[in-house]
């Protein structure tokens, strides 16, 4: 079947397109140059007044695992305020911060998305985790794997390992828990809270190991460098929310000395320690970094004033945030060797000083990043916002007059205390099509994603034009996935499953044996068990496995 | 673990079972023939007698819930279809122990953190012999650890009416009875705090001794409280909650967290299952709009009060028995194991996760899931097959 989108205004950065009036075609799922013969297509959409994208990519969104589920256990409140009944969505559902798998996958369409990554996926809870993800429908989906806390790692780096070793534990670890990337998480610093540590920064000592999160970034940053990952190594840094840790941030950047490294949610990671509060924006200092090394990308994790939870593998920094937990309810994990988890509901209040000046800190790194295909749209959902802001959010960035709107009505001193109201910058379509759509395609390695030219996945978001930009992302006119019609007019048509994305890089397979004895000897399950199968992604034919090349240096 | 086949088609286990898997492993297959109305039927005509049946029904409630992953996915959508409440059939502890999540919550351990990192473990009203004797050899005692100091100085203190098991040995005991474990609790809790009650004993456990215990216990580099919801004397809700707080304020300056065991007969399945596809963990009604009432959906509720009048009980472990007496009157569908323990209207037979099919089933922490190869053929379907069946029947 061919189908014709029309006239439509086209933003298309991967291929350089920026607005051009130009028809679309789609052939069985791929993006096809029009019929030579004049051939008429089989469908016809006529898109005039609309604005033609690829469909979206969320490269950092928490919607499947262990604390997913456990935030999703402890929040009927939240639910009940957002109840999903089945004539809405094909299946009745839940869920604003922590939502129902399958209202999580119908609202990511609806958003015009078509791919999500969870970013925090344990090793010792993959298979939960892609079970969660084969019952998120509509998108695509994947996820990084943690390392860095589990205590194979720290004994390895502590016995001095070779890089290989790390190497090839690292390409296991990807393919056991059939990851697209690696992930590490306040290197050291969860392992070293089962140890009693209450803070690590960059250069302290594990004391259990001996080893220090710049040597734990380093090996991994370098092993993945080595593989050939696309994906740089994804990093949640150290001493998140702590106000002064723009430095370390800083000295986390410094750390990779040029090799390439994806800085999370780096919002909470920008505060400076200025003011009559000590709490201030650290966000010029991150930008000026970011900017001056092009090794070094990044997703801001950007706070909306509201309801949310934090879910996070770092016990260490929720265990020091359960304090502010509203309501007053929390849970921590120290989990199997591996890692931990805290799950922490929170309020973000727009009167809150602290709050406000957090809100205002993410859109300045967005506005002082210059290069929009190294910065990335997140709320780091759902502990920012829910991902469901993320039109709101596009409104603030392309919309000064609106953001200072939204900034008087912020806490009086944080106001004062922000730089925003002097940043004059205004996003482009072409650079929300870069950060939502290209670039993440690209960082991914997701060939055929984010891309509207010929030979391309037929993953195309039509938003009718609308001055207001969170109305017009709201609420896509059509969504194609595959070619196939998947939602109009805001609306999901028909449930469909995607794929699940992996690399499964080459290793020497000594590391089987010496993994063999660890699980047998320290752990409580086999190492066997704790490999996820091929055919348990494929989950008899509701599933797909696409496994993307590496590219060993 | 590790099986060999017996003449019958049950299995023997080898290696690393536990009592409960050699039970599960050693009953012999059922014949693959369902009942209906008490005569042998063919699948085809079972599945579509249990469709009318549940079409016929005002307000059906799926319970038992005794199934794997994609079981549960299944009784969901049928769920789903039918407008039915779910219960699993140890829902009074789910219940229990998601009361007190949703209230406040609570720092928790799993398995391998305790067999590597634990120096001291306090088993708390739980006996491990009784149910999880498997716990001793994999993180009691286990022949090796990652901290092998503390392995070699860890200490083990029995809380409540039994001693450690013998494998567990040496371990101190500190006899109390079960019903007084919540008095104990609070007691230690207002050692820990500074504020001793002003007491000799609480039930016949001298007060000096459980101050003796709330020092080790802030002496500990890693404390774990193991207990099983399931075990606690109901209302279970206040000693759930001194555990929480027991481990909160041993977490001020040092560490430490709870091992709850239990999830048994696939209630962890079962409930994690249903929180990540409905967003709610049970009980609730499933149907065009979710309804959560944690309470009022027990299944012994709804047959008494709520209205229900049909059952669909699922037993794949075929471990449950008889479901609550109060849920006789109803026309009832059962899906099980092992033969019925209770009239019903139609009866199919179904394989064992594990056993008679491949299953991914959940490990009482939450955390860990296992996958489960097939270890023989006995032509007897899977939970989630017939419940397919059923939704296929009734669309
Ligand atoms: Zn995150």
């Amino acid at each position: 079947m061919l189908t014709a989108l029309k006239g439509g205004r086209v933003y298309d950065p991967a291929n350089g397109v920026d607005g051009e009036v130009r028809d679309i075609y789609l052939q069985d799922g791929r993006i096809v140059a029009a019929p030579r013969d004049g051939r008429p297509a089989d469908v016809n959409y006529d898109l005039t007044g609309c604005v033609v994208m690829a469909g979206a990519i969320d490269l950092h969104t928490h919607i499947g695992g262990g604390k997913v589920n456990i935030a999703r256990s402890m929040l009927p409140e939240d639910h009940a305020r957002d109840l999903v009944d089945g004539h809405r969505h094909p299946h009745a559902g839940c869920g604003h911060a922590a939502p129902a798998t399958r209202t999580a996958g119908y609202r990511y369409a609806e958003m015009g998305y078509v791919a999500c990554f969870e970013p925090a996926m344990l090793a010792t809870n993959a298979r939960q985790a892609h079970m969660e993800m084969a019952d998120t429908p509509m998108v695509d989906k994947g996820a990084y794997v943690l390392l860095g806390n589990d205590d194979f790692l720290l004994g390895a780096l502590r016995d001095g390992r070779s890089p290989g070793f790390i190497r090839d534990y690292v390409a296991w670890t990807l393919k056991a828990a059939q990851a697209l990337a690696i992930k590490v998480v306040n290197p050291g610093g969860i392992n070293a809270f089962k140890y009693n540590q209450r803070q690590l920064d960059l250069d302290e000592q594990n004391a259990a190991y001996g080893v220090t999160p710049r040597r734990i970034l380093t090996a991994l940053a370098s092993a993945v460098g080595e593989l050939g990952l696309a994906h740089p190594l994804h990093i949640h840094g150290c001493n998140l929310g702590v106000p002064g840790n723009v430095e370390t941030t800083l000295a986390t950047i410094g750390a990779l000395e040029g090799l390439r490294g994806h800085l999370t949610h780096i919002q909470f990671h920008s505060y400076g320690t200025e003011g009559d509060r000590k709490f201030s924006s650290g966000a010029a200092r991150i930008a000026e970094a970011v900017n001056a090394n092009p090794n070094v990308s990044v997703d801001v994790g950007q706070i909306m004033f509201g309801r949310t939870v934090t879910e996070s593998g770092d016990s260490m920094r929720q265990y020091a945030g359960s304090a502010f937990a509203d309501p007053k309810k929390w849970v921590g994990m120290d989990i199997e060797c591996d890692a931990g988890c805290g799950v922490v509901p929170f309020r973000y209040r727009n009167k809150n000083f602290v709050n406000a000046l957090q809100w205002a800190i993410g859109l300045e790194l967005f506005l002082q990043v210059n290069d929009p295909w190294r910065i990335f749209l997140t709320t780091d959902h759902p502990n920012g916002a829910p991902f469901t802001s993320y039109p709101h959010l596009i409104r603030l960035l392309m919309d000064k007059s609106f953001r200072n709107d939204m900034l008087a009505t912020l806490d009086p001193d944080a106001a004062a205390a922000t730089i925003l109201a002097s940043l004059d910058r205004e996003y482009s379509l072409y650079e929300i099509a870069i950060m939502t759509r290209a670039a993440p395609a690209r960082s991914l390695g997701l060939e055929g994603f984010g891309s509207l030219g010929l030979g391309a996945r037929a993953h195309v978001t039509v938003y009718r034009e609308d001055e207001n930009r969170e109305k017009m992302f709201a609420t896509p006119a059509y969504v194609f996935k595959d070619g196939q019609l998947i939602v109009r007019d805001g609306r999901v048509l028909e449930e469909i499953h995607g794929a699940t994305h992996a690399v499964h890089p080459d290793y020497d397979g000594a590391i089987e044996r010496e993994l063999d004895e660890y699980f047998t000897r320290y752990m409580t399950v086999r190492k066997d068990n704790q490999r996820v199968a091929d055919d348990e992604i494929r989950d008899g034919g509701r599933g797909a496995l696409v496994l993307h090349p590496v590219k060993p240096a | 673990m590790q099986l060999a086949a017996r003449k019958d088609a049950g299995f023997d286990v080898t290696r690393n079972g536990c009592r409960r898997a050699q039970r599960g492993f050693a009953r012999a297959p059922l014949a693959p023939i369902p009942r209906v109305e008490g005569r042998e039927a063919s699948f085809a005509s079972a599945v579509s007698h249990a469709a009318r049946l549940l079409r016929a029904a005002r307000q059906p409630h799926f319970a038992g819930l005794g199934t794997d992953v994609d079981g549960m996915r299944a009784a969901i959508d049928l769920a789903e279809r039918c407008g039915a409440s779910l219960d699993h059939a140890h829902g009074e502890t789910l219940a229990a122990m998601n009361r007190v999540l949703q209230t406040r919550g609570w720092y928790a351990t799993t398995l391998a953190e305790v067999r590597n990192r634990a120096d001291h473990i306090v088993l708390i009203g739980v006996d491990l012999e009784q149910r999880y004797e498997n716990l001793v050899s994999r993180c009691l005692r286990p022949a090796a650890s990652l901290e092998s100091a503390r392995l070699e100085g860890r200490r083990i203190t029995a809380l409540g009416p039994r001693p450690a098991p013998a494998a567990a040995q040496p371990a101190e005991h500190l006899r109390c009875a079960q019903d007084d474990l919540v008095g104990v609790l609070h007691a230690l809790l207002g050692l820990l705090k500074g504020a001793a009650p002003d007491v000799r004993r609480i039930g016949s456990l001298p007060l000096t001794r459980l101050a003796a215990l709330a020092e080790a216990l802030r002496a500990a580099r890693y404390a774990t409280l193991v207990f099983a919801p399931g075990a606690l004397a109901a209302p279970r809700e206040p000693a759930l909650t001194l555990l929480c707080e027991l481990i909160d304020e041993l977490n001020r300056g040092g560490r430490a967290a709870l091992l709850p065991l239990g999830g048994d007969d696939g209630a962890q399945t079962a409930q994690s299952t249903c929180a990540w596809l409905t967003g709610y963990p049970l009980r609730l009604r499933v149907g065009t709009r979710l309804d959560y009432q944690p309470e009022a959906l027990s299944t012994a509720h709804v047959f008494a009060k709520g209205g229900a009048d049909a059952l669909l009980w699922i037993d794949a472990f075929g471990t449950l028995g008889a479901p609550p007496a109060g849920a006789s009157g109803a026309r009832s569908v059962m899906l099980g194991a092992a033969a019925p323990d209770a009239d019903c209207e139609v009866f199919i037979p179904v394989g064992t996760p594990g056993l008679d099919h491949a299953a991914q089933l959940l490990r009482t922490d939450a955390v860990v899931s296992l996958p489960l190869a097939a270890q023989r053929d006995s032509g007897l379907p899977s939970v989630a097959t017939v419940l397919r069946a059923l939704l296929a029947e009734m669309r």
